[in-house]
């Protein structure tokens, strides 16, 4: 990429493409960030009921998703 | 599509499979493709990822794609993103790995498969291989060899593509190698 088009990306960077992007990668993040906890709240001998009250979701949204691998 | 698969493609599929059983993965992603296209030999994918010279590199690509694993799999576009709004991937990696132990954010959500039988692809994976046969018709050939699914791998965002770009392996660089006339 030339320094010109560089400069004119950062010049347009109200451009909504930047901004869904990093919206993506945050939701990525978040994703894994979820799974590291659950994972580390079942260890520690959590309930589902327990894990989904604090993540503000239901028992059986949690479970499906981090439940059965 | 898979009819129009050469005996080299499938032959990578299966491979992959057989890379994400051996790893453990529940399920068949980007980079278990490209380690069976780098195991792939005399064939056009074997050929072009010899000549542009990342056989030999292998090793310095899968430390590139276990780092990226290592920050939840974001690539380098996303955690530019993330900075762009304040976020130091680094950081929270760092902070997340304290707590839980290194390499705590590369076990994402893929938990351990306790049904080995059934290992899908992913989602993206399987988006691979569809952007094979665009990229097979793309070129006007009839078949899809391995060499279609290394383009469609350089040419999808994320880890893959930008390790593979890391080490000199884009799209127009094995257009040119596999189009480049054979001594």
């Amino acid at each position: 990429m030339t320094d010109a088009t560089d400069l004119a990306e950062q010049a347009g960077d109200r451009d909504p493409r930047v901004g869904l992007r990093a919206v993506a990668a945050l939701r990525r993040l978040l994703e894994q960030l979820e799974a590291v906890q659950v994972r580390s709240a079942r260890a520690r001998g959590w309930s589902w009921q327990e894990i989904a009250a604090e993540l503000g979701v239901s028992r059986q949204a949690v479970h499906k998703k981090h439940g059965r691998h | 599509m898979f009819e129009r698969f050469t005996k080299g493609a499938r032959a990578v599929v299966t491979g992959a499979v057989a890379v994400a059983g051996r790893e453990g993965a529940p399920a068949v992603t980007e980079e278990h493709l490209l380690l069976a296209l780098l195991d792939a030999e005399d064939t056009g994918a074997a050929l072009a990822l010899r000549a542009l010279g990342a056989t030999e590199r292998r090793a310095s690509l899968e430390a590139a794609l276990a780092a990226a694993r290592r920050r939840g799999g974001l690539s380098a576009v996303e955690v530019d993103a993330l900075a762009d709004l304040g976020i130091d991937v680094a950081r929270i990696v760092a902070r997340v790995e304290e707590t839980h132990g290194p390499g705590a954010l590369a076990a994402g959500s893929d938990i351990r498969s306790r049904s080995p039988k059934r290992r899908p692809f992913t989602r993206e994976s399987k988006k691979v291989l569809e952007q094979s046969l665009r990229v097979c018709l793309g070129r006007r050939e009839k078949e899809i060899g391995d060499e279609h699914l290394l383009l469609a791998l350089t040419a999808r965002p994320g880890i893959v593509s930008e390790a593979l770009a890391d080490h000199g392996v884009t799209y127009t660089a094995v257009e040119q190698a596999l189009d480049r006339p054979r001594a």
